[in-house]
């Protein structure tokens, strides 16, 4: 188990920049995720870490050890890819094997710790077939037993469940969590997806075009997102943005003036979680646009002053109308103001609606 | 009658017994018209192998009796055409691979009765007897051992085919694999010029590739003496460079099937490079290693313009085309019978490797596909 620091780290192809002066120390047994869309330099981080890129500056630790120029065949890392990459020409016995073969382990200790990785996973019973006779849940299981069995100090996981269908991607969501939890193993969790990144991560790394735009717990992401980007991308449904101007106290969003508490000033962007905002009586006016049953809440679009709005109440059925007038209210503790310009997070600063 | 309540209810009638029927019918028609044609198209190709054949076990020295080869015709030939009716007539799979046996069997003994008896190996003397030319002029004197042993030809067409082989094979695999896998400046322009170098034909450079060698030779030291004029190796680089343009694009696509994915997984389970590279990627293009072997076996095997301009100053440096030239240079009106035989022998490794290695022939040109 490794403690993984990346220092100043910098990849780049020519004019190219993949990842650019970021800086990340992962704990003892954490699993961490690295969230963003993609192109944002994620899996870079991950082929460096694995030792199959040499990053252009920067340092890579394992345990304080810098292990820039170490190849990956020294690393001592496993890594599942989205297509699992399992050896076609192999058998599951043999593809899980394939790490054991560059260890100086006794071939029937090395079986033994193939029969136990299998198990481990549950596809013990299936290790004389070929990849080509697997389904996608089996596969990406054989691909997670083979980067276990060699025991590594850092287990890399590249959009391991998105080739897996919505059910079984589930299943093997807590299966892998459970797993990462009970051999204590330092992960990292590659995705586009957030909510694989917020379901099973212990942090989250939120990424934009190769640099760290927020690091922290699932929730400190989802509730205090330090930038627009990431409040934009965590949450669905997404959140309410509100572009508007700060103006001596006033946020005026479309002909709508919010008071504002804190000091801003220039182009804000409000935001406002969906499950935020409620109908209330004397709130402000607006109408159903649109409704979106979701099963345990139901979403409706609303048009009101300060322009078209995501509201998600509790209740499976859509009990108003589009059409319908209604008022909506929220909370100033829960807006989030933002400067539009540099996108940061004005942390003193709330919006409150006119009462 | 089901017919009637369908009716009844006022939709149109299916009957699915007639439709089924006549999807038999149309699919043994295709058949039938397909089979017609693929023998039609057969026959000039098949025709002169049958010929040579026949003629290599039946003609006799001087003599110009043809009529083993006529019977032999006219027993195959309809036996072959009969496949064509066999499978318009019947219906069944079963009954049709019965059909065919008799066919064959009958045949088979037409064949035992009408020509086995005039059959005889005297054609094939030259396996044993170089001095086979003396013979037949009569002996004058003392022998003039025109011809080297045709295990001489058959071991250096070998020697040519294989080392032809193993060299398009290495040098095609590696640089194929690097191409497929590295950026590196002009790439694009390579491949290009890859295309354009296997569309050059190689005839043009006939006289320049003799006078390099020539060059070689005189001026190469040792290397003149492996690579230079008149020698195996000369002629086999001649032919690996111009079988290699066309083999490196062949390697090229199949290594882009191979995903990079699986490199890096190989990698991370702390395999080298090269450990990586043999283990993990080799096994995915073995396909397309065993077709560019095999085509370049018998491009070797079968090389003629190349070996008469560069390789025919030495008796023992003979290869199987230039073995075959000069005997129908000398003998043939005489005894073309063994001018067959000799090609026979010539014929059958070719034959025998197309034979046993069409799976991965077949494979190669579907593009790589793997099962």
């Amino acid at each position: 188990m490794a403690r993984v620091e990346l220092n100043n780290v910098r990849k780049a192809w020519g004019e190219t920049v993949a990842v650019d002066d970021l800086t990340l120390t992962i704990e003892h047994g954490e699993l961490v995720s690295i969230l963003g869309p993609s192109g944002c330099g994620k899996s870079t981080i991950l082929l460096m870490l694995a030792g199959i890129y040499a990053p252009t500056e920067g340092e890579l630790r394992f345990d304080g050890q810098v292990v820039n120029e170490v190849e990956a065949k020294d690393r001592n890392v496993g890594i599942v890819f989205q297509s699992y990459a399992l050896y076609p020409h192999m058998s599951v016995r043999q593809n899980i094997m394939f790490p054991m073969r560059f260890k100086q382990v006794p071939a029937n200790e090395a079986s033994r710790l193939v029969e136990e990785a299998a198990d481990l996973v549950r596809v013990g019973d299936l290790l004389e077939r070929r990849p080509s006779q697997l389904s996608g849940g089996q596969q990406q299981r054989v691909a997670l037993a083979r980067a276990l069995v060699k025991e590594p100090q850092l287990l890399l996981l590249d959009e391991p469940l998105s080739n897996l269908d919505a059910t079984l991607r589930m299943t093997m969501r807590s299966e892998i969590k459970s797993l990462q939890a009970k051999l204590g193993i330092t992960t990292i969790l590659v995705t586009h997806d957030q909510l694989e990144a917020t379901t099973m991560a212990d942090r989250i790394v939120c990424m934009k075009a190769g640099r760290i735009e927020q690091v922290g717990t699932p929730d400190d992401l989802y509730s205090r997102p330090s930038s627009l980007f990431v409040a934009g991308f965590i949450g669905a449904p997404p959140i309410n943005l509100l572009p508007g101007k700060a103006v001596d106290g006033k946020l005026n969003v479309n002909d709508f003036s919010l008071t504002c508490e804190g000091a801003a000033a220039g182009d804000v962007t409000v935001g406002i979680r969906p499950e935020r905002i409620s109908f209330a009586e004397g709130g402000i006016p607006g109408t159903i646009d649109q409704t979106e049953p979701m099963g345990r809440e139901t979403l409706y679009v609303v048009s009101c002053p300060l322009g078209s709005i995501r509201v998600l109440e509790a209740g499976s059925k859509a009990h108003r109308r589009i059409g319908e007038a209604v008022a909506i209210s929220f909370d100033p503790s829960d807006t989030l103001v933002y400067d539009s310009r540099t996108e940061a997070l004005l942390g003193d600063v709330r919006a409150r609606a006119p009462s | 009658m089901a017919a009637d309540s369908v009716a009844a209810v006022g939709q149109p009638v299916i009957e699915w017994d007639t439709l089924a029927a006549r999807a038999r019918s149309r699919r043994r028609w295709t058949m039938t018209a397909l089979y017609a044609f693929l023998i039609v198209v057969s026959v000039p190709i098949l025709i002169p192998y049958l010929w040579m054949f026949t003629i290599s076990i039946s003609a006799t020295t001087g003599g110009t009796d043809t009529f083993v080869l006529w019977r032999a015709v006219a027993i195959l030939g309809p036996a072959v055409f009969a496949f064509w009716p066999l499978q318009a007539i019947f219906e069944d799979g079963k009954a049709l691979q019965r059909a065919r046996l008799v066919l064959v069997a009958v045949a088979l003994i037409a064949l035992a009765i009408f020509v086995a008896p005039h059959l005889h190996e005297h054609n094939f003397r030259f396996m044993w007897n170089r001095n086979f030319v003396d013979e037949l002029r009569g002996y004058g004197g003392e022998l003039i051992q025109q011809f080297p042993s045709v295990w001489v030809a058959f071991a250096n067409s070998l020697l040519l085919a294989g080392a032809v082989m193993l060299i398009v094979v290495t040098v095609a695999t590696l640089a194929g694999y690097y191409i497929s896998r590295f950026a590196f400046a002009g790439r694009s322009t390579f491949l290009r010029s890859l295309l354009v170098l296997h569309a050059f034909p190689a005839m043009t450079l006939i006289i320049p590739i003799f006078l390099i060698l020539f060059a070689v030779s005189e001026y190469g030291w040792i290397l003149g003496e492996i690579i230079g004029l008149g020698t195996i190796g000369g002629v086999v680089l001649v032919i690996c460079t111009i079988e290699l343009p066309f083999a490196i694009f062949i390697m090229k696509g199949f290594f882009d099937a191979v995903p990079w994915e699986i490199e890096m997984s190989a990698l991370a389970d702390g395999a080298s490079r090269r450990q990586a590279f043999v283990r993990v990627v080799l096994p995915q293009v073995k396909v397309g290693m065993f077709a560019i072997g095999i085509f370049a076996f018998i491009r070797g095997w079968e090389e003629y313009v190349f070996v008469r301009t560069l390789l025919q100053f030495e008796k023992s440096n003979w290869v199987m085309s230039l073995y075959l030239f000069w005997v129908a240079d000398d003998i043939m009106g005489v005894d073309y019978g063994m001018v067959a035989a000799v090609g026979v022998l010539y014929v059958v490794p070719g034959l025998l490797l197309y034979v046993f290695t069409q799976k991965f022939l077949v494979q190669m040109t579907l593009g790589g596909i793997k099962g």
